[in-house]
């Protein structure tokens, strides 16, 4: 039964990932994306992490893809610069570094660290927050920093000058 | 094996009742919503089909099935297809998450009047709630056309504004409770003997104007300004592609917010126990109901803001209001 629901969830997520990478039109890529954090929301679900699921729902799936949305909409694509082929260069540069990457994740995920079970956790919610507010409390706050930085700059940037 | 299909059966029929009691009470709300618009206005409302005009909800399905289905030129036809499930269907969740009345025993097996009790469910209600934005801008995109786009965009700020609102002003109420899950915070609500709204009234009315905003009804409908953008997003919309969108925004979302209200401030399914083993049900949907003629009446007497006026509401008056809210809860919980 899990393996029939991670094999449905799985494929949704790898065709919505395909779909983002090779559809042209950014109004479909942009849909393409959103099922694909859907996907990845539900896969989190069948794994038990109901908290890692709500937050990939109401950030990336509503918060942030709504501004990529209205970005994307009120663009005028047809000034822009249209498709012009494969970047040959780069795909001969990207892709053994690609692989590399995708033997050791999956040497991590099948043997190495991750593969080990962490122990069972009653209530994740009130877990993740006491782990968050406690042993990883300084790099949470430099997160909201950095965050707020980058808020306070867009602001600078965006505003018309007086 | 047999009891995971057993439970799965069970949810089916769950998600079933639901789901078809939803869309009937969602269709007779137009009724009740003309009649009542009617007698406000010192109009009769709807009287001809039927006693009372209580047919009235299906003679409209029947005109808006038999409508020819018309789709303007340019328009992109798989997301204007889509965008039509993409409003419908996160409402439609949202009933999933509500609890109607509290656990009990049916022979040897012990059932929980609710689809799915997560321990999550009140941040998938706001995930679902503000999905349902998606229907919007996407209806507006496709249709090609300049109304039905600036109503999507605009109803995008709001949401985008009044969700940050949403989730500050319930977390009093989850501070208080200690949980997330709406069945948990009923049952704090009922051990306490105390309503939310007695401790977070100041939350009560932000979720009050945070639901009308993201229902998208008057006072906060400019994504529809029908003297300005004709009604909106769905102008390019015919038949029941047309009434798919009211029925989910201004129905489904009203009763499922309303619901969730009632859960976080109005004690849920408590009440005193007038109706034996039912009073649970009666009283759940007996403040759900309150809450929607509420939304309705309020629809139907008011004028509605301008587009910057709303936003700005959100941002500088009620957000600051929310985190106050936040902050003075967070610190009496903990000192007292």
């Amino acid at each position: 039964m899990e393996w029939v629901i991670f094999g449905f969830l799985g494929t949704w997520l790898i065709l919505s990932a395909l779909g983002t990478v090779f559809v042209k039109n950014p109004i479909h890529v942009i849909l393409f994306f959103l099922s694909a954090l859907l996907a990845m929301s539900a896969i989190f679900l069948s794994l038990g992490a109901e908290l890692l699921a709500g937050i990939q729902l109401i950030i990336y799936a509503v918060a942030i893809v709504v501004f990529y949305v209205l970005a994307i909409t009120t663009i005028p694509w047809e000034k822009i610069k249209r498709f012009e082929g494969v970047y040959k260069n780069e795909l001969f540069v990207a892709s053994p570094i690609l692989l590399l990457l995708f033997i050791f994740m999956s040497y991590m995920v099948l043997e190495g660290e991750f593969a080990k079970p962490s122990g069972t956790v009653e209530d994740n919610v009130r877990e993740l927050g006491k782990e968050l507010f406690t042993s990883y409390l300084f790099p949470f706050e430099v997160a909201s920093v950095i965050l707020l930085v980058a808020m306070i700059g867009a602001i600078v940037l965006g505003r018309k000058e007086e | 094996m047999e009891e995971i299909l057993y439970s799965l059966a069970f949810t089916l029929v769950k998600v079933l009742v639901v789901f078809l009691v939803a869309l009937g009470v969602g269709a007779y709300l137009t009724w009740f919503e003309r009649k009542l618009a009617g007698h406000i206005q010192n109009r009769l409302g709807p009287n001809v089909v039927g006693p009372f005009g209580l047919l009235q909800p299906l003679a409209d399905a029947l005109k808006l099935a038999t409508k020819e289905s018309i789709i303007p030129r340019g328009a992109d036809k798989p997301v204007y297809y889509m965008a039509v499930i993409m409003a419908l269907v996160p409402s439609i969740l949202l009933l999933a998450l509500i609890p109607w009345g509290p656990p009990f025993r049916l022979g040897d097996t012990y059932v929980k009047p609710i689809i799915s009790d997560v321990n999550i469910a009140l941040l998938l209600a706001f995930a679902f709630g503000s999905l349902s934005v998606y229907g919007t801008i996407f209806s507006g995109w496709a249709s090609n056309s300049k109304y039905a786009f600036i109503g999507s965009l605009r109803k995008a700020a709001v949401v985008i504004a009044y969700e940050v609102v949403l989730g500050f002003s319930v977390l009093g109420v989850v501070l208080l409770a200690g949980t997330l899950s709406t069945v948990g915070i009923v049952e704090a609500q009922v051990q306490r003997g105390v309503w939310f709204i007695v401790y977070q009234p100041v939350a009560f009315f932000l979720y009050l104007y945070c639901m009308l905003a993201e229902s998208g009804r008057v006072p906060f409908d400019i994504q529809e300004a029908e003297a300005e953008l004709v009604t909106g997003y769905n102008v390019e919309y015919g038949g029941l592609k047309f009434g798919a969108f009211p029925l989910a925004e201004w129905y489904i979302n009203v009763i499922a917010l309303s619901a969730i209200a009632v859960v976080l401030f109005l004690g849920g399914w408590s009440g005193p126990p007038i109706l034996g083993p039912l009073s649970p049900y009666f009283w759940f949907i007996l403040k759900t109901f309150g809450l929607v003629f509420f939304t309705i009446w309020l629809h139907w007497t008011l004028p509605r803001f301008q587009a910057k006026d709303i936003t700005e509401i959100a941002w500088k008056i009620l957000l600051p209001i929310a985190i106050l809210n936040v902050i003075v809860t967070a610190f009496f919980v903990y000192f007292f």
